[in-house]
């Protein structure tokens, strides 16, 4: 009896001794729980250029929205289906989520870091340049969407974030952008390698700062706010005096070769090998019209002949909104569809276009409007690697003085060609400008169908629907023909 | 089997009896005094003892006792207990118990206890209702077969099966019961991986409990309420699945028994479950634009742009590319070059073929499934030992080429009494499975959703079979182009099977050891550690000249690739407990159980994947990615949970009941401050019966109860980490995961309240036990959706409530009993209602709605919402014109709401029935069970493709003026200069389209047609999601059992005792149900995501033949 009531001692004193590692079990054992903020900035920049550079149906489709680009099959996203795939809720996803959420973490812990007072300076540039992301990223859920939540999100304790005024955000963004610029100290360094777009430079970073005040300046040009419009002709006028030179200052990502790091075009127009984009005729059409030495940068050729034997290349759009054989059909060019194509954020020629049109809107910047226009076609040319552009520019449909239309009409469709597989880029001038003319896709019947912004995400219907419902009430309806308040014509 | 939980009962309460060396040997007969029949596994004991035997079946049994034994004990459940004097040659007749009083069942923590003094619900089945169909997963036998639990059998071969008790009670948890086999909890989770359980693409692995082998159960007893489970802590608040195992029983003499049994089993499809295809147009989204009169083309479906056979002609190839079949009408005089003139192999090669429809649709893709079960079984007894030995080896092929499930089972427990007042008993059992082939589930990757929903009709699969064979390469009807033999989307289905599929295996031991101390006549303590530990391996190949699919490690497209997921799961549960009971006088009975039970679980993840497809093709290792690999994704879950618990029971003058049970659980899950918590449990029932003594009444019960459970929540939702992605140029790049943790969640509770109602009349003729409950969950550990603009997708809440409530009925009657037939019904009826009261409100008072629980695709998700049963369906609806569904006057579709909000449909069905019938005649038996659920919508992602893509059988055929639907519409004025004054001229006799039922927004009568000749006349991005929800309810003739005990001549020769044959049908008919082509219980495996179904497999019909021999 003796060895059991032993055995019973031995098992209770096992249960207890249970106890010893009990605390322990539920930490994360295969996740950090402290990294260095940099590391945080670098994955935001590499998710913002990923997200604007994509051309995956679920993500972003302004390739398709500018009519660069045409499906074959599939041909939803060409008529403007944008729930079917929820492009919206994938935009929140990629921007808050993934981008501004991790942009302010990287600034926490970056402010929280001590440093010693010599790189005072250094830890300064590294919030600013996050500033400055963290402005690019707005700029790009407010011209897709209009109202959205800005002073109230980002803070999970606040779930239901308010939607603000566009124009009120804007007008934030650009004292945000002031004085991100008036902080950032080009003598001294900054993230280095970390920075994906500029290693560090911050006199590049300042370059950019002002050239997205031009970007930004211009897009609210036609704001009916009187103050917007000011701030609008003040920030261009600011910032034409140190924005891009060259195209040497272009922010772009330097994609590597290999996944995950290539650039996401390639997955979508290579590694899944799928035929679903093809050259849209409304991009093919005018740059034939002008016979645009662009064309074999932009597209290959496609074989045009109905005569058995008989090759007849040439450049030839898809249909826009119909369906398209991808073999009858021009394709997007090889070079484009290397991995380590850079993907493109903001760049000098697009700059030249924002200053023609500054000058022609009136406001004070140096250079003729022709002469901007000029350069942005000129450094279109330089990017693509196209020779020829003298001649192209003496063209009578091209240049500045005789070609058709009204300085809205030259350079929409000058600046659409040149800024080309700038998805939201070119979408922007259209709705802006309303030029380039566009195509009607197969299942709409009217241009007014045409989306000139983009529905709320569905979830945002279920999970913030008082909001949602204030912020539709807001805009004039949570509609695709809902105007944009910079969008007055 | 009653017998055994009978001499269990004996084994647990009264302990071992001492044997003396001198002994003797009486044998006897047992027969009903009822009936005359020979009672068989009748328990035969000497008084005293616990030693024993079961009579066979001719109702004989031989014991053998000690010399002075004078009386030995008869019992069968159901029938009254005899003592009898110890002669040879004793003829026994049992009279049949007054009520089923005596009836014990197994409870929570495997306690047995009298069925009559239990204040909650508890039903029971034998093990020979869940091993009677052979399949892989023996879950899927209990449909039907108990009240209150849905069984939701997906077609998926080796798929995983959706266990829900009495409603779905957890909001965004596991809703699934929890698995007890003899005390041991038994891991039941689901790994497919979100990409998976969100219908995008991979495999169903199934669930871990189908390694719970049919063969080696005696009783599956279902606790479904708060109070039956409350001894089982925070974990069992989805209900219990309590398993008791067979086992070898004490005898005096040595004995063994041997049984083999056997069964081959066939499977078909069901063809109700299957597309029917039209014949009348090929290829293509439309019937024009594929080529023009311009360019010499009498068939604008088809492409006319190349010379192919190089003889200075243009000539007709298919839309190859395409994978919708609104193409070019089928007409035998049109020749074309289909995708099968471009292989030098090909018997076609540079012919050009006529346009028809292919000669073997999809369906003759499947073949005919075979599955064997072969199972040995031995045990026996000596005076202080028993054991038990059994081994099965289950094989199945599926009705996919290349498929193939395989699971060696080998079980050995035993006991042995060290002395007359300690026992020690024992358990192990080895699992291995291994399966191969799994068909893929959801839109990607899918060969069933090119089948259901991306299909040319003018395909033979019969030559897609020849050109694999002849090729061996991915010869698909779905080229790139003419001239490029890439697959655009879809790959040759054979070659697909052949190279691209998964291998899992699964290696698993169960087992425990446990000591039973009888410490006095009163008190008795047991000890035991039990462990449930496996390795798992799931490995995916895809070879390079795929078409591309999401594959692998963050789900990128890619063309081929290789991935593994290991995950080396473990628990241990310590369990001590005191049992004491007493009869403090004549009248009153007390018990008390005082126990402890140590948990530790912990599973390690690793899924690791190539990068970009493999470099060298055929060679299926993570070394052959061609760039570097990413970050593999690990995960290592680690929980703790510490319990005490106690019980007091008191019964008096065996009428009145009562039973109180308090549980404290301390788990590692939560945060520190709060990981403590208790729930207690209270359950009273009163035997009025025992009142009114009149004949027709053998037993009225009422019963009542109220328990709280708690429930902690998952490991790691406690503290916020970082997660990596991978480094780029040397930079780490590092995220905020898309969920946000917290610090400050408490358990989640559960506030049962049942009631229940059991009568039996005429000695067991007739009887029904009904039970009434109310559970609300309350403070659910969720993550809740929230706004993106928050920076997260989710956040950790302890909020919301959820009410279950409902109705269970068990009704079971013998309407005849003769010498030689037996007729027994039962009835299982069970309705949940389900309702979501309240979700989440934050600090300002704001009130969330809904809960997504997944967005899917077709832009429906599947919710949680706020006075709606759990699983709203949402999605965009038809527009309505009083009432009317709302048609545009310019196209002639449906309007489509122009939110996706709208609540289209649920998941929960209203209610799920079973009835099951058997026929005893003399040897012979037959049963069959029909099972039926009713309601519970499903979004069908097949239909609402297959639609828009033209390739069903509705697809074609007349419109309203006898005309062709897919002809084109003419307009009595054709050259009216809009649309709508073509429209608002008439249409001509001669035209095609169709008419939708509705109104125009004006609210008059539909008359504007739809244009069949394209893409856009139906289907995805055309029509409303509702268009695409179909009633989830149905009837199946679910099981019929046809058994034949072969008469003793026979085989009295062969040292034989028993032999049956027996033939089994499962699945065998749909009788009714009104989904279109596919199965309503289809899905792309267990777990909250129900409702929407994409790429589904057929439903298949099984016939087994079994072979039952005993020695």
């Amino acid at each position: 009896m003796k060895k059991i009531y032993l055995i019973l001692i031995v098992l209770i004193s096992a249960v207890s001794g249970c106890t010893d590692q009990f605390a322990d079990f539920n930490t994360d054992k295969k996740n950090p729980a402290n990294v260095p903020g940099e590391s945080l900035f670098s994955n935001a920049q590499k998710e913002l250029s990923d997200y604007v550079n994509n051309t995956n149906v679920n993500i972003n489709i302004f390739k398709l929205m500018s009519q660069y680009w045409t499906e074959t099959t599939y041909i939803d996203e060409t008529n403007y289906d944008l729930v079917t795939r929820n492009i919206s809720t994938n935009i929140y996803l990629r921007l808050y989520l993934r981008i501004l959420t991790d942009l302010k973490e990287s600034s926490k812990l970056i402010s929280a870091t001590q440093v010693v007072s010599s790189q005072e300076a250094v830890k300064q540039n590294k919030l600013e340049i996050i500033e400055l992301i963290n402005v690019y990223t707005y700029t790009q859920l407010v011209d897709v969407f209009g109202d959205v939540p800005y002073s109230q999100a980002l803070d999970v304790n606040n779930v239901y974030p308010k939607y603000d005024d566009a124009a009120t955000i804007y007008k934030d963004l650009f004292a945000r952008l002031d004085a991100a610029l008036a902080k950032l100290d080009a003598n001294s360094e900054s993230f280095g390698s970390a920075d994906l777009y500029y290693g560090g430079d911050v006199a590049s970073w300042i370059k950019f700062g002002n050239s997205l005040k031009i970007r930004m300046g211009i897009t609210v040009a036609d704001a009916s706010d009187a103050a917007l419009h000011a701030t609008s002709k003040a920030a261009v006028e600011s910032g034409s005096s140190n924005c891009f030179a060259s195209n040497a200052d272009d922010c772009t990502l330097k994609y590597l070769t290999s996944s995950p790091n290539y650039n996401q075009l390639y997955v979508d127009l290579v590694a899944t090998g799928r035929h679903d984009f093809v050259a849209a005729n409304t991009i093919v059409d005018a740059m034939n019209s002008l016979n645009d030495p662009r064309l074999s940068s932009y597209f290959t050729q496609a074989d045009t002949s109905t005569v058995a034997g008989v090759v007849k290349l040439a450049y030839l759009g898809g249909p826009f909104g119909y369906l398209n054989s991808f073999s009858q059909s021009s394709h997007i060019a090889d070079a484009i569809q290397k991995p380590d194509f850079p993907g493109i954020m903001l760049t000098y020629t697009e700059v030249q276009f924002y200053l023609a049109e500054a000058k022609e809107r009136g406001y004070n910047v140096s250079n003729t409007a022709e002469q901007y226009y000029d350069e942005g076609i000129k450094s279109s040319f330089a990017f693509w690697g196209t020779s020829g552009v003298d001649a192209y520019l003496a063209t009578p449909a091209v240049a500045y003085t005789t070609a058709t239309g009204t300085w809205k009409q030259k350079i929409g469709t000058q600046s659409w060609i040149a800024n080309y597989t700038r998805g939201l880029e070119g979408y922007t001038t259209w709705r802006r400008l309303d030029y380039p003319i566009f195509n009607i896709p197969s299942m709409k019947t009217s241009y007014s169908e045409i989306p000139v912004r983009f529905t709320y995400p569905v979830n945002e219907q279920t999970l913030n629907d008082v909001n949602y419902k204030a912020a539709s009430a807001a805009i004039g309806g949570d509609l695709v023909t809902t105007k944009l308040f910079w969008d007055k014509y | 089997m009653r017998k055994l939980r009978f001499l269990l009962a004996c084994l647990l309460l009264v302990g071992v009896g001492l044997v003396n060396a001198q002994s003797k040997s009486i044998s006897g007969k047992v027969f009903s005094a009822d009936d005359g029949q020979p009672v068989i596994g009748a328990t035969v004991k000497v008084k005293g003892t616990s030693l024993g035997t079961i009579t066979n079946a001719d109702g004989e049994f031989k014991i053998t006792l000690q010399a002075d034994a004078k009386t030995i004990v008869v019992s069968y459940i159901g029938m009254k207990t005899l003592e009898v004097e110890a002669k040879n040659g004793i003829v026994i007749k049992l009279e049949a118990e007054t009520s089923q009083l005596n009836e014990v069942v197994v409870t929570a923590l495997g306690i047995s206890r009298d069925k009559k003094s239990l204040g909650y619900s508890v039903q029971e089945v034998s093990g020979n209702d869940v091993n009677q169909v052979k399949s892989d997963n023996f879950i899927t036998s209990l449909s039907g077969k108990i009240s209150g639990i849905q069984i939701k059998n997906n077609t998926n071969f080796g798929g995983s099966t959706n266990v829900i008790i009495r409603g779905s009670s957890s909001l965004t948890g596991n809703n699934q019961a929890l698995f007890v086999v003899d005390g041991v909890p038994v891991d039941n989770s689901n790994d497919n991986n979100s990409g998976q359980t969100t219908g995008r693409s991979g495999y169903d692995y199934g669930n871990a409990a189908s390694d719970i082998n049919p063969n080696d159960i005696e009783t599956v007893s279902v606790l479904k309420g708060a109070a039956a489970t409350a001894l089982y802590g925070s974990r069992a608040s989805h209900g219990v699945v309590l398993i008791t195992t067979k086992r070898g029983q004490t005898t005096l003499a040595k004995t063994m028994t041997v049984k083999l049994s056997s069964n081959l089993t066939v499977s078909s499809v069901d063809q109700s479950t299957f597309p029917k295809y039209q014949n009348q147009y090929g290829g293509g989204y439309s019937q024009t634009g594929y080529s023009s009169a311009a360019d010499g083309s009498a068939y604008p479906g088809l492409e006319h742009y190349a010379d192919v056979n190089g003889d200075g002609v243009i000539d007709y190839t298919t839309p190859y590319y395409e994978d919708a079949s609104r193409g070019q009408k089928f007409d035998a005089n049109i020749k074309v070059y289909q995708w099968d003139a471009f292989d030098p192999k090909s018997p076609n090669y540079m012919k050009a073929t006529p346009w028809v429809a292919g000669a073997n649709g999809p369906i003759t893709f499947f073949q005919t499934g075979l599955s064997t079960t072969n199972n040995i079984d031995i045990s026996g007894s000596d005076k202080n030992s028993t054991y038990r030995f059994a081994y099965t080896n289950f094989n199945q092929t599926g009705i996919m080429p290349n498929s193939n499930l395989s699971k060696n089972n080998a079980i050995f427990n035993g006991s042995y009494n060290i002395t007359d007042n300690l026992k020690i008993t024992t358990s192990a059992n080895y699992v291995n499975t291994a399966g191969k082939g799994r068909p893929s589930t959801g839109y990607n990757d899918n060969i069933m959703s090119s089948f259901r929903q991306w299909y040319e009709v003018n395909v033979d699969m019969g030559m897609q079979k020849k050109m694999y064979q002849l090729t061996g390469t991915n010869a698909t009807w779905n080229r790139a182009a003419w001239n490029d033999g890439t697959a655009a989307y879809w790959d040759n289905p054979y070659w697909l099977r052949a190279n691209n599929y998964e291998t899992d295996g699964r290696s698993r031991l169960i087992g425990y050891a446990q000591v039973d101390w009888k410490i006095t006549k009163d008190l008795k303590a047991m000890s035991r550690y039990a462990i449930d530990t496996y390795n798992e391996l799931q490995e995916e190949q895809k070879a390079v000249g795929s078409s591309a699919g999401e594959f692998g490690v963050g789900r990128s497209n890619v063309t081929s690739g290789y991935s593994r997921y290991t995950s080396a799961y473990a628990e241990s549960n310590f369990d001590f407990m005191l049992n004491y009971h007493k009869a403090i006088t004549d009248k009153l009975d007390f018990s008390g159980i005082l126990g402890t039970n140590i948990r530790r679980h912990q599973k390690e993840t690793v899924y690791a994947s190539t990068n970009n497809g493999l470099s060298v093709p055929g060679v299926y290792a993570l070394s052959n990615s061609v760039d570097a690999m990413l970050p593999p994704e690990e995960k290592l879950e680690q929980i703790g949970v510490n319990g005490i618990y106690g019980s007091v029971s008191f019964g008096l003058e065996n009428t009145y009941f009562l039973d109180a049970t308090l549980r404290r659980d301390q788990s590692s899950t939560l945060p520190a401050q709060n990981n403590a918590y208790f729930y207690p449990s209270v359950t009273g029932s009163y035997i009025f019966s025992n009142a009114i003594k009149t004949d027709w009444l053998s037993l009225g019960k009422v019963r009542l109860n109220y328990a709280e459970v708690g429930s902690s929540a998952p490991a790691l939702s406690v503290k916020d980490t970082y997660s990596a992605n991978a480094p780029f140029s040397g930079n780490s790049l590092v995220t905020v995961p898309n969920t946000k943790l917290n610090s400050d969640l408490k358990p989640e509770r559960q506030r049962a309240l049942e009631g229940g109602l059991e009568m039996n009349f005429f000695k067991s003729r007739i009887g029904f036990d009904l039970a009434l409950y109310k559970n609300n969950t309350i403070d659910q550990l969720m993550p809740v959706s929230v706004s993106y603009a928050t920076g997260y997708s989710s956040k950790w809440v302890n909020a919301g409530e959820i009410e279950n409530r409902g109705v269970e009925l068990s009704f079971y009657a013998t309407p005849i009993k003769t010498k030689d037939f037996k007729w027994d019904i039962r009835v299982n009826w069970s309705k949940n209602q389900n309702k979501v009261i309240s979700l989440f409100t934050d600090e300002a008072g704001n009130k969330v709605t809904n809960l997504e629980i997944a967005s899917l695709q077709g832009g429906v998700s599947i919710n949680a919402r706020v006075g709606e049963a759990y699983g709203a369906i949402t999605g965009s609806d038809f527009v309505y014109t009083n009432g009317q569904k709302t048609v545009s006057s310019t196209t002639g579709r449906y309007l489509i709401s122009s939110t996706n909000d709208h609540v289209i449909g649920n998941v929960t069905p209203d209610w799920n029935g079973g009835v099951s019938n058997s026929f005893t005649y003399k040897n012979f038996s037959l049963s069959f069970l029909i099972d039926v659920q009713h309601g519970g919508s499903i979004f069908s992602l097949d239909q609402w493709y297959g639609s828009g893509t033209g390739i069903y059988a509705e697809s074609v055929g007349s419109n309203d003026l006898g005309n062709p639907k897919r002809n084109a519409i003419v307009y009595n004025d054709p050259t009216a200069a809009t649309t709508a004054l073509k429209i608002a001229s008439g249409y001509a006799p001669t035209s095609g389209g169709t008419i939708y039922p509705g109104v125009l927004a004006d609210g008059t009568k539909n008359y504007v047609r739809v244009n069949n000749q394209t893409y856009g006349a139906d289907g995805w991005a055309v029509s409303p999601d509702a268009k695409f929800i179909y009633d989830a309810s149905y009837v199946k003739l679910r099981e019929v059992t046809i058994t034949y005990n072969l008469p003793k001549e026979l085989y009295s020769k062969l040292s034989l005792t028993n032999a049956t044959i027996g033939i089994v049908g499962s699945n065998l008919w749909i009788i009714s149900k009104n989904l279109p082509y596919a199965d309503p219980e289809a899905s792309q495996g267990s777990g909250n995501i129900q409702g929407w179904q994409s790429g589904v497999m057929p439903a298949t019909r099984n016939v087994g033949f079994t072979l039952n021999l005993q020695f």
